[in-house]
């Protein structure tokens, strides 16, 4: 935990796109500040192509910045190797996407279960599968342990995405339009399940969104403007 | 949750896909697996045929024209406690009683019940306790025999063998008549393999025709009585001690040797020894000429001995009066007699007995009136090539008349030539000589009745050696001062019978050299299906890659779910692991039903190329676990190289995609463009470079050359059909967008399921293409010198040695050939050692092949046959270097080309051992690789070296036959029939050159047509994976057909342009792979003569072309079934 209790702290990120020489340099951010505290909920608004996904993933350790520094708990990313990264998206940090992206090979139980698979924690891996069950009692769907992917709604493929999210106890949840594939009751419901959760687990929480519904339900609403991060929250 | 239940998982959800991998990598295994399979299979029916033919005999010694007494066999079983068995083997030949059916050169073998013991199995043996003896007048014979001459039990067959003869019929004073003698004989048994029907020492999977005659019968019928030319011994006493004692079974056969040695008398070594008056003993043999090594090992015993020389005179002459028909002996002077051992009391010759003199009888004296100073001229025959008889002259100056009534008259001295000795008058002589009759007198009749033999004339050994020598010998006969029984003592202590040629062989261990170290057809069918694995790994990568391009997201979720990129790559490397196993096993059941379908299109339709229908599946534990393992290796390394190309892309470039919807970046493709054009440039001049060296150099046409050139201009394509796809891909857009333009899009789309679809395709049409070039047709250009039949018209083998010259007057008249028939025929003799077929129709491995002994000069003048390749610092015609004395010892041997490469598994320069008559082994140098040729299956030394190691090989039993194209109104076919008519009594089987090279050239052109069907069933594969493409392809883009058919493209366009994209994969496939195949085959194409077989060529493309349109219209079908309108909505 950070001294300062400073989650994750953005300084001057920037991502230039096609910096090969091929073609004309673009740059989607331009030097992004950001920080966030243990528990605290941040909405990041704006335009299609304004670089919100390119933001998140970049915090998600999915893509490496072009320049600036971030840092997760004091840690510098920029710092770690791949194996460093995946193991800190692992353990850290939890994502939920637009798209469920559950595996249908695997029932609701396993999906839940499929970050357990590379964490090191011994213990941890024990107790997954109860807090799995629990957490999916949580969302309501205790009923659905064994149900595959294909059978589900909308609503609890992301509720199941969440939870997936969730198994490895992170410090941060990324979402990335998480209710953008939604019909207006799941994505409502799904929105105060991330609200309660960020409550209850103390998470830092980061919602990429278009929707202002979601966004003004976060403690912080952030727009990404000509690459830069704009407090709008007011 | 575990990785294995992920994969598990994955495995169940996706068992459509990975279907498609299954049975891609049940494919290759089946192939490569089998393909070994076929190679253990045909090794264990090589060693199932060698067993059959040699059943439980393990060692043989083969007297050839060597006799010894039958019941060594006796003392060696109860000395060795081995089985064995005394034979005669003799050549021969066979015709059905009426006359119907012949078969040349068959193997008659007289045997006695022991020889059944010896046999394969117990049905054998129990012929050895139910009357293995046969009976009189009765022939079994082996089924082969019996199926070529369309004979039954209890029918009449004449056959008919060498009448043996201890003196060689090259000899001088052999005689000419009844060489051969013929046996009419009733068929008792027809012999199966498991009888030991088929007992033969040539390792060969084409069956021996074998007739097998009662050992005392042909003993008797050949004047041979208790006499054998072969022992067999099951060895088993002797590899029992060996193993006992740990030592090498060598050794065991040094001991076989040791113990015949110990138990064989002189007469077993053609040697007699006759007692003579004073206590003397006279060495001499049957063989008339004594051998050298006996001549050695008398020296040896330390024995005092007289050297005797005595050779056959036409005629003594003093002045006008002549004496005809009279023995001269040779003997040294007493000073000289120290030479040969100690000196002989006994010499007539005095010590001051001069090489130019000699000393003449009394009768001789008064016949020619001479007397001491006179000058006597004597006039002898010598022996050339062919039997030629060379009547030469020397003149002696008369030294002193001797008394026929002392010591010179000594009719002993004469050795006992065959037809001579025996004949009760001069004028029933039969010496081999023409002999004039009317020049012998009422007086030369009294003298052979009261004197026979006994010399007129006597010279000194040194002149008559100079005279007369030969490859036979240079004595008849050696004088010993001590009695018979000491003589006979120490020559069997210093005598060895191997120098004789009388040594034991293991013709087991040969058998099994021979067997195991063939042509491997295991790597040979691998070869020919290397197309066929490499399609179905390509089919199985590209379905792999299809279902991982389906699961791009899902890698993507991986990744962000904390795996690392390794962790992702080796939970679908498992995945695909587990499949390559699953599909591995399933091929080893497929292996075993490939290799089964290999072996019976070998038994059947690619007979030609084995010559057996003998054979039998079989599989090793080794070979299944190994060609199980590699082919599921080389399906996991396809595997693996799929998943690191497509799990190395960023997570969050993985998330975006979905269901394989990823385009080619336009940005980077624009700058692998040019490189791709530069790599195409560099590779086509390259290809054209390489073409340009073997058009300019001819002997650079090699197999390296040729698939050089193909893949530098297969991948200069390649590069050039990327380059366009991916400039297509780079161009600016259009404002006039055409169906047609769309259809190229669409190709450049998936460049990398392009490519395959061309590589493939290209690939495997370049193979057919190709491969037809390198049939042989030998009747195309078959009358030129130059070709592989030498320009001859007919090659020919007899069963027995033809010694007289075919081409002299002398000869034809002896064998009844009409003279105008032969006037413009011309025949080309060759010695021969049986030996291993060392020819491409023989699977085993050539031990110790035949020999032919030719005079290289009419090669070397007609400038006969092409040479593939020779020797540094050879001679413009490298027949010439036949001739050429080598360093240690070595013998200049040719061969042709591919005898060398696949029967002997050499090259040019390697030396290969043979043993020569007198058991050494001397180094035969391979100087010179005759391309392509009837020479195939033996080795060609030159004639003088061929006597110089086999001097008791009489005859020749090859021929070339030749015919002057103006020579005569008969065809060469009437020449050929009367011909062999007329040696009808030797076998003389005559094959014209044409069919004998086609024969040979079959086992080429099977192996293409294998390796074309092989590759066929490849191409196949590759459209079947056309289709595949085709269908993932429209399954990708149904949402964009169906955006095609929302804005009022009819389904039959969208069906034309879906079939336009792939039929232009197709098409450029076939075209390049034509293309290159044209580039390579250039060289060999401009060759004069040269037929391409377009006609077969453009059938089997088409075809290719048809399937291949046909798998992509019904993939098309099947993919653009039901409303595409759907799919838009789905979206």
């Amino acid at each position: 935990m950070s001294t300062d209790g400073c989650l994750l702290r953005l300084t001057g990120v920037t991502k230039v796109f096609g910096s090969q020489g091929q073609t004309a340099p673009l740059g989607i951010l331009q030097g992004v500040d950001l920080s966030l505290a243990t528990g605290e909920s941040i909405a990041i608004v704006g335009p299609s192509g304004s670089g919100k996904s390119t933001l998140l993933n970049i915090i998600g350790t999915l893509d490496r910045p072009t320049g600036g520094r971030i840092c997760l708990r004091d840690q510098d990313l920029a710092d770690l190797d791949e194996k460093s990264l995946a193991e800190i998206r692992n353990r850290q940090l939890g994502f939920i996407f637009q798209m469920h992206h559950l595996l249908p090979q695997c029932t609701v139980l396993e999906n839940v279960l499929v970050p357990t698979v590379v964490t090191t924690d011994v213990e941890l891996r024990r107790s997954a599968p109860i807090r799995a069950r629990e957490l999916l009692q949580r969302v309501g769907l205790k009923d659905r342990l064994h149900a595959r992917p294909g059978t589900l709604s909308g609503g609890e493929r992301q509720r199941v995405a969440v939870v997936r999210a969730l198994i490895n106890r992170p410090a941060l949840l990324l979402a990335d339009e998480p209710t953008g594939a939604l019909d207006r009751q799941s994505a409502t419901a799904l929105t105060q399940l991330l609200l309660e959760l960020n409550k209850e687990q103390n998470l830092g929480l980061i919602v990429v969104t278009h929707s202002l519904e979601l966004a003004q339900q976060m403690g912080r609403v952030l727009e990404l403007q000509d690459g830069r991060l704009v407090d709008i929250t007011a | 949750m575990t990785s294995w239940r992920l994969i598990a998982g994955s495995l169940r959800h996706y068992w459509r896909t990975h279907l498609g991998v299954l049975l891609g990598a049940a494919l290759g295994t089946t192939v490569l697996l089998g393909a070994l399979l076929v190679g253990d299979s045909v090794r264990a029916s090589l060693l199932q045929m060698a067993q059959a033919r040699l059943g439980q005999v393990s060692a043989a010694l083969l007297g050839n024209d060597r006799f010894f007494h039958s019941d060594l066999a006796t003392a060696l079983t109860a000395e060795l406690d081995a089985a064995t068995a005394p034979i005669l083997l003799l050549p021969g030949t066979a015709a059905r009683g009426d006359g119907g059916a012949r078969a040349n050169r068959i193997q008659v073998v007289g045997v006695s019940s022991e020889f059944w013991k010896l046999g394969p199995s117990p049905s054998s043996e129990k012929l050895a306790t139910h009357g293995g003896d046969i009976p009189s007048d009765t022939v079994w014979v082996n089924e082969p025999l019996a199926r070529q001459l369309g004979i039954k039990v209890g029918e009449s067959v004449i056959v008919r063998v060498p009448q043996p003869s201890m003196l060689s019929r090259d000899a001088p004073l052999s005689p000419t008549e009844d060489t051969s003698l013929a046996l009419r004989l009733t068929v008792g048994r027809i012999l199966q393999a498991a009888d030991f029907g088929r007992f033969s020492f040539q390792a060969s999977q084409l069956p021996t025709l074998n007739a097998f005659v009662g050992l005392k019968e042909l003993q008797l019928k050949l004047g041979q009585t208790n006499q054998a030319n072969g022992l067999i011994s099951s060895f088993v006493g002797a590899n029992s001690a060996s193993q006992k004692t740990g030592t090498q079974p060598r050794s065991s056969l040094s001991r076989l040797d040791e113990i015949f040695r110990a138990q064989v008398k002189l007469a077993d070594l053609g040697l007699q020894l006759l007692p003579l008056t004073h206590g003397q003993t006279e060495l001499r043999t049957p063989r008339v000429f004594l051998d050298s090594p006996v001549i050695a090992a008398a020296k040896a015993t330390g024995l005092s001995f007289t050297p005797i020389f005595t050779y056959f005179a036409n005629e003594l002459r003093v002045g006008s009066r002549t004496t005809p028909y009279s023995m001269v002996t040779a003997l040294p002077p007493r000073r000289d007699a120290g030479e040969m051992g100690r000196p002989s009391a006994v010499s007539l010759l005095p010590s001051d007995f001069k090489d130019n003199e000699v000393m003449i009888n009394s009768w001789l004296a008064e016949d020619l009136q001479a007397k001491p100073g006179d000058s006597l001229e004597l006039t002898y025959y010598i022996v050339g090539a062919a039997r030629q008889l060379v009547e030469q002259r020397t003149s002696f100056r008369v030294h002193s008349i001797v008394s026929i009534d002392g010591a010179a008259g000594d009719r002993t001295l004469m050795p006992d030539f065959p037809g001579m000795s025996d004949a009760e008058n001069c004028r029933d002589w039969d010496t081999g000589f023409p002999i004039k009759t009317d020049a012998i007198r009422e007086k030369d009749e009294d003298y052979w009745k009261k004197y026979r033999g006994t010399p007129k004339a006597f010279i000194s050994l040194r002149a008559g050696q100079s005279m007369w020598s030969n490859r036979f010998g240079d004595l008849t006969s050696l004088r010993f001062e001590v009695g018979a029984k000491e003589v006979e003592t120490a020559l069997r202590r210093h005598l060895n019978p191997a120098s004789l040629g009388l040594s034991f062989m293991d013709v087991r261990a040969q058998a099994q050299a021979a067997s195991t170290q063939g042509q491997d057809f295991g790597q040979l069918f691998l070869g020919f299906s290397f197309f066929l694995i490499l399609s179905a790994l390509m089919l199985m990568a590209l379905v792999f890659r299809f279902s991982l391009e389906q699961r791009t997201v899902e890698m993507g979720l991986l990744l962000a779910l904390g795996f690392t990129p390794r962790r992702v790559r080796w939970l679908l490397m498992g995945e695909g692991a587990l499949i390559a196993f699953l599909g591995g096993m399933i091929g080893l059941v497929g292996g075993v039903g490939y290799a089964r379908a290999m072996l019976y299109g070998l038994s059947t339709l690619w007979r030609s190329a084995v010559g057996t229908t003998m054979l039998v599946y079989d599989a090793r534990l080794s070979t299944l676990l190994i060609g199980a393992a590699s082919s599921v290796s080389l399906a996991v390394f396809t595997i693996f190289w799929i998943v690191r190309r497509e799990a190395q892309r960023p997570a969050h470039a993985l998330l975006q995609e979905t269901g394989g919807a990823r385009l080619s970046g336009s940005h980077e493709t624009r700058g692998r463009g040019k490189a791709t054009l530069w790599a195409g440039i560099v590779s086509f001049v390259m290809g054209a470079v390489l073409t340009g060296m073997v058009l300019v150099d001819r002997k650079a046409a090699t197999a390296g050359m040729f698939f050089s050139t193909a893949s530098l201009v297969l991948i200069g394509g390649l590069c050039f059909i990327s380059w366009w796809l991916i400039r297509d891909l780079a161009t600016n857009s259009t404002t006039h967008l055409s169906l047609i333009q769309l259809g190229l899009r669409n190709v450049c789309r998936r460049i990398d399921r392009s490519r395959a679809i061309v590589i493939l395709l290209a690939s495997g049409s370049f193979l057919i293409a190709s491969i037809g070039i390198f049939r042989i047709d030998a009747a195309r250009d078959g009358q030129l010198h130059t070709s592989g039949t030498g320009g001859y018209a007919f090659v020919g083998e007899s069963a027995l040695p033809i010694v007289q010259d075919l081409n002299a007057t002398s000869g034809r008249e002896l064998y009844n050939l009409d003279a105008t028939l032969m006037a413009p025929v011309t025949v080309l003799p060759f010695r021969l050692r049986e030996g291993d077929d060392a020819s491409c129709l023989n699977l085993n491995r050539a031990q110790k092949p035949r020999l032919l002994g030719v005079s290289p000069i009419p090669l070397a003048q007609r400038k006969a046959f092409t040479f593939a390749a020779v020797e540094v610092g050879s001679t413009n015609q490298p027949w010439h270097l036949l001739s050429k004395k080598l360093a240690n010892g070595e013998i200049p041997a040719i061969a042709d080309a591919n005898s060398i490469q696949w029967a002997l598994g050499k090259k040019l320069g390697d030396t290969l051992p043979y043993t020569d008559e007198q058991g050494r082994t001397i180094q035969l140098r391979l100087v010179g690789a005759v391309a392509n040729s009837i020479l195939q299956g033996a080795l060609i030394i030159s004639e003088d070296n061929f006597l110089q190691l086999f001097p008791s090989e009489s005859g020749y039993r090859f021929f070339l036959i030749d015919k002057q194209t103006d020579g005569g109104k008969a065809s060469i076919q009437d020449t050929a029939a009367h011909l062999t008519k007329a040696l009808q009594e030797f076998g003389l089987e005559l094959t014209p050159t044409v069919d004998r090279l086609n024969a040979l050239n079959a086992v080429q052109n099977t192996y293409l047509n294998t390796f074309q069907i092989l590759g066929g069933l490849g191409l196949l594969l590759g459209s079947f994976g056309l289709g595949i493409v085709v269908l993932r392809n429209v399954l990708e883009r149904r949402n964009e057909l169906g955006l095609l058919q929302a804005v009022g493209v009819g389904r039959t366009r969208v069906l034309g342009l879906v079939m336009g994209e792939h039929v232009l994969l197709l098409g450029l496939g076939l075209a390049l792979g034509i293309f290159a195949a044209a580039i390579a085959v250039l060289p060999a194409a401009l060759v004069p003569g040269a037929q391409l077989p377009l006609g077969s060529l453009a059938m089997t493309l088409s075809g290719v072309g048809v399937f291949g349109a046909f798998a992509t219209y019904a993939a098309a079908l099947y993919a653009l079934r039901g409303r595409l309108i759907d799919a838009l909505r789905s979206e």
